[in-house]
């Protein structure tokens, strides 16, 4: 259902070129839960940003449920983003002036669901998170864990096939990691496809493929490899 | 138009910037209101006639300085000479003309010794008057020829018959009709008896700013004071020919006068309402300036928050936003901001109209002011908008998983 074959994107500046990513390929089939780990500037973020549509690449294939998504417009991809993609940041980019229930409204708007529709959603999504009490409140006034799963609920509140997760846990103590990795897990068990970026070896143990990106490649690792060790070697190198 | 819920609710928590704008929107719609109804009330000021056939006419002045110099004889033989001058219609002495800015005015009463007198302005002519100045009869006749007397500067006695304009003849006969007018006796200096004798159709007092400038008088004297003016028409095309002929004719008298102030009424025009022009070219400076400050303030206003946000139109875009969602965002939050600054700007602007009728006596502004100043302010907030939107609208959506 996402696919990438020979996908390549490279930065360029007037005197530098950064190759982000370096025919890179991966396959993701519906229901997977896939780590990406890979040290700092090993293309990680670029990938993310491509599989969500927020970047073009420069060569290559990427299909989305069986569709190229290569030559799509502006609109065309914001609709694929919007309806199928939903995005959980490490620090949360909840927009402050909005309370709860708005924020989750966001993508709900762009989609064209009426009010009710909406409403619905916002609620079902934010009880899935445990915030359905609060949806009056601005995300100033929660804790990091809970404007996290806030985040969560507006990537959720659209049924999107896939959740595409950057350093979810980055910003949150472990106590908080873990919970909100727990409910990654049980969205992962409703059949939600999950893509997250992580340093974190031991958050990266609980998903159920890992892939290390090192120089723009990507290399399938077996779960429970010492990712900590393939980092450490990383940097070693 | 369905972001306008959380838009409105996302302003309520940023109300600091958003009611500035919307105070200096509210501010220069109260002073663009009030401005172009002054331009305006100017316009039309400017625009209306003077009653005179303009384009055909001048006057000058003459001062005897010799003693030899008879004022009697000059009038008489002076408008002889002229009025058989080629390509002149007419030519009277007149006191003063309208447009002049300088003048006489009395008090006319419908009863003696009563104390609301209908002001009038007095122009001194004589049976040529009427033609000379080129107004029409509406009833009664003309000054004949017989009962144009002169007048010393002392003298306080007035004339039995008068011409008024139907202004005038109105306000001090609301009820009648100017036929019925014809032979009503109006009083002047509290109890002198003068006749109406006819009714012309419309002239000017010399005053442009004088709430009674269409009440006029014609008193059927001539003048014999040390300045006098004499007031010529001319055939079309003929005036500026004319004003050289009739002031060499008369400078060749060498009878002990000077000659001075040969002026064509259009010019004249241009004179009287300089100051008004003056006062329309300051007022469009300051609502251009204004409307050109508003709509920087906007841009400025609005590149600070798109720089403020990038993040989070990062983060918008990711969700599903087109680039039209994002524009339409920034453009529906202006338009909001420029709502309220209106309605309080229809507010500012009634009460700072009210304040300038008090203490000004301006007319009140027109009540379609209000909704065209508040749809050119919507166009001008909407244009300002529209650079820093579309540079919004073009920032990438991958700005949502940079960390800046």
């Amino acid at each position: 259902m996402l696919k990438m074959t020979s996908v390549r994107k490279t930065f360029r500046t007037d005197t530098i070129e950064t190759h982000a990513l370096r025919n890179f390929d991966l396959q993701v089939e519906e229901g997977d839960f896939v780590a990406v780990t890979g040290p700092s500037g090993s293309g990680k973020t670029t990938f993310l940003n491509v599989a969500g549509l927020l970047e073009t690449f420069d060569e290559g294939d990427y299909q989305l449920d069986g569709k190229s998504v290569q030559g799509m417009n502006d609109r065309q991809l914001a609709q694929l983003r919007n309806e199928k993609i939903g995005f959980i940041f490490q620090s949360f980019n909840l927009l402050p002036d909005l309370n709860l229930f708005d924020n989750v409204d966001v993508p709900l708007r762009y989609r064209g669901f009426n009010s009710a529709e909406r409403k619905q959603r916002i609620e079902q999504a934010l009880e899935t998170v445990g915030l359905a009490n609060r949806m009056g409140h601005y995300p100033a006034q929660l804790s990091g864990g809970q404007q996290q799963r806030v985040a969560i609920a507006r990537a959720l509140a659209g049924s999107p096939r896939f959740l595409l997760a950057d350093e979810p846990t980055g910003n949150l103590d472990s106590n908080m990691a873990s919970g909100v990795l727990d409910l990654l897990s049980e969205i992962n068990a409703q059949g939600t496809t999950i893509i997250m970026v992580t340093h974190d070896p031991s958050l990266a143990q609980r998903a159920q493929r890992n892939i290390f990106v090192r120089d723009g490649q990507v290399t399938e690792v077996q779960t429970g490899t010492n990712i900590q060790e393939l980092l450490q070697q990383t940097a070693q190198v | 138009m369905n972001q306008i819920g959380p838009i409105f609710r996302a302003l309520l928590r940023n109300k600091v910037g958003a009611l500035l704008l919307a105070l200096q929107i509210a501010l220069t719609m109260t002073i663009i209101v009030n401005a172009i109804h002054m331009i305006e009330n100017r316009s039309s000021m400017m625009a209306r006639e003077s009653g005179m056939d303009e384009a055909n006419q001048f006057h000058l002045m003459y001062v005897g300085y010799k003693d030899s110099f008879n004022e009697r004889v000059a009038v008489e033989t002076d408008l002889l000479e002229i009025r058989k001058l080629n390509g002149v219609v007419d030519a009277t002495q007149i006191n003063s003309t309208p447009l002049s800015g300088g003048g006489w005015s009395m008090g006319l009463t419908t009863t003696p010794n009563s104390q609301d007198g209908t002001p009038v302005s007095l122009y001194f002519v004589d049976d040529h008057g009427l033609n000379t100045l080129g107004v029409e009869l509406v009833a009664g006749e003309n000054f004949s020829p017989t009962e144009v007397t002169y007048r010393l500067s002392n003298d306080k006695q007035w004339p039995q018959n008068i011409l008024l304009t139907e202004a005038a003849a109105k306000n001090l006969f609301p009820d009648l009709t100017p036929a019925e007018i014809i032979g009503q006796t109006v009083f002047i200096r509290d109890d002198e008896p003068m006749t109406i004798k006819g009714i012309i159709d419309h002239l000017q007092a010399p005053w442009v700013q004088w709430s009674n400038v269409n009440n006029v008088m014609l008193v059927p004297q001539r003048g014999l004071w040390n300045a006098n003016r004499y007031l010529v028409r001319t055939e079309p095309g003929e005036r500026d020919r004319l004003m050289r002929e009739v002031e060499e004719l008369l400078l060749a008298k060498r009878d002990g006068r000077l000659i001075r102030n040969v002026t064509a009424m259009d010019e004249q025009r241009d004179d009287a309402y300089q100051d008004f022009f003056a006062l329309q070219t300051v007022l469009w400076v300051i609502v251009t300036v204004l409307t050109l400050v508003t709509a920087l303030g906007i841009v400025g206003m609005v590149s600070f928050t798109v720089n403020q946000r990038r993040k989070q139109i990062g983060t918008r875009r990711a969700l599903g936003a087109t680039k039209g969602d994002i524009m339409r965002q920034f453009m529906l939050e202006n338009l909001l901001i420029t709502s309220s600054g209106l309605i309080i700007g229809v507010a500012s602007s009634i009460a700072l109209n009210i304040w300038l009728v008090d203490t000004f006596s301006l007319p009140r502004i027109g009540w379609h002011y209000l909704p065209i100043a508040m749809v050119v302010l919507v166009i001008v907030g909407q244009l300002a908008v529209l650079g820093p939107a579309r540079k919004a609208a073009n920032l990438s959506p991958a700005l949502a998983t940079r960390t800046t």
